[in-house]
């Protein structure tokens, strides 16, 4: 392991193109789904996509691989996603990132369809997509980074920036509030 | 069964997947849940509700790794190119100070002797020894500068959405 994440980082550091044609592939769908949900569009999440791999190459020696890789790649696309936000709406960071003030960069029906019923087949599937729709964006976040992502608490600490104890607050109302509304039949 | 032992026990359902619970906490809680069907429902629900968000799946677009692979190159390549130009630089800098340093004392006294012949004030000449000495400093900021300016409306990211 260590041994990789040597490689890794001297790899990232000499820009290899091999090794960077061989992460796109790894972490594609990983980074692909993770970028929807916090964008909510899929064309968005295709150029945030790129854009992520170019931040990559172009930053590969500031990793120093005392970190999991997915976890310095996932906080590139956040920062992206957040700068991006704050070009184009001119809303304040707290605003996105602070539930209590808001649903931040939810998932937007900008084609008369929710975005993810493009992707989403099975009819449960689209029970849980509602719901998430409706938690606010740093809930769905924590969700999606522990339960599916399966990340420690201090790797979505340093991804969303924030204290582990906000991680820990964020997960239990985001289950709370996930939960419920499975319950009641999501889109309710 | 009162309140307090419900509440308990729907804190450790969530703490169990948030951050987990202690061998004692879990054995309480799995007493409590073969005896309250309230609880054991929650429970239910909890692990229903992560079965569900496990279970989303997403597509990714077609040929998306291969475009993101293409583009990633193509900046390596322009990365590349600029490479030498820098090496070039930081060696004339280099070559600059190195250069500066040594002849220093011969300037100063050059620029004293300019400024006495001209009748130029002091504070003048000291200054022109200053802007001489910061001379490759501020070319390399100036490049610098001029290359920042060309990077950034290559691209805004999400700009094309």
């Amino acid at each position: 392991m260590a041994d990789d994440a040597k490689t890794l980082v001297q790899g990232l550091r000499q820009r290899d193109p091999e090794l960077l044609d061989r992460l796109i592939e790894q972490y594609q769908y990983r980074l692909f789904r993770y970028l929807l949900y916090i964008t909510g569009n899929t064309e968005r999440a295709e150029d945030f996509f790129q854009e992520t791999w170019i931040r990559v190459l172009e930053r590969g020696h500031q990793y120093d691989g005392k970190f999991k890789f997915e976890s310095w790649l996932f906080t590139i696309a956040r920062n992206l996603v957040i700068d991006w936000q704050r070009q184009k709406k001119a809303v304040s960071l707290d605003s996105m990132t602070d539930p209590e003030e808001g649903r931040g960069f939810e998932i937007v029906d900008e084609k008369a369809e929710s975005p993810l019923d493009l992707f989403l087949q099975a009819e449960s599937q689209e029970r849980v997509q509602a719901s998430l729709q409706q938690l606010s964006a740093p809930y769905r976040e924590v969700l999606l980074l522990r339960f599916q992502e399966e990340m420690q608490l201090d790797e979505i600490a340093r991804i969303q920036a924030t204290p582990i104890s906000t991680v820990k607050s964020r997960l239990y109302r985001g289950l709370e509030a996930l939960k419920g509304l499975l319950a009641a039949g999501g889109a309710a | 069964m009162t309140n307090d032992l419900h509440a308990r026990a729907e804190t450790l359902i969530a703490k169990d997947r948030v951050e987990g619970i202690s061998a004692a906490e879990h054995e309480w809680l799995s007493q409590h849940l073969r005896e309250c069907t309230q609880c054991a429902d929650s429970a239910n629900a909890m692990q229903q509700a992560l079965r569900s968000l496990r279970t989303l799946s997403v597509s990714v677009p077609r040929e998306l790794a291969a475009r993101t692979q293409f583009r990633v190159r193509l900046r390596a390549h322009e990365l590349q190119a600029r490479e030498p130009r820098w090496r070039l630089i930081w060696a004339m800098c280099g070559a600059s100070w190195v250069a500066g340093a040594a002849t220093a004392p011969y300037v100063w006294h050059g620029l004293e002797w300019i400024g006495h012949r001209t009748g130029m004030p002091d504070l003048l000449w000291k200054m022109g020894f200053g802007v001489w000495w910061a001379l490759p400093a501020i070319v390399a900021a100036a490049i610098l500068l001029m290359e920042g300016g060309e990077r950034r409306p290559a691209r805004t990211a999400g700009g094309g959405a």
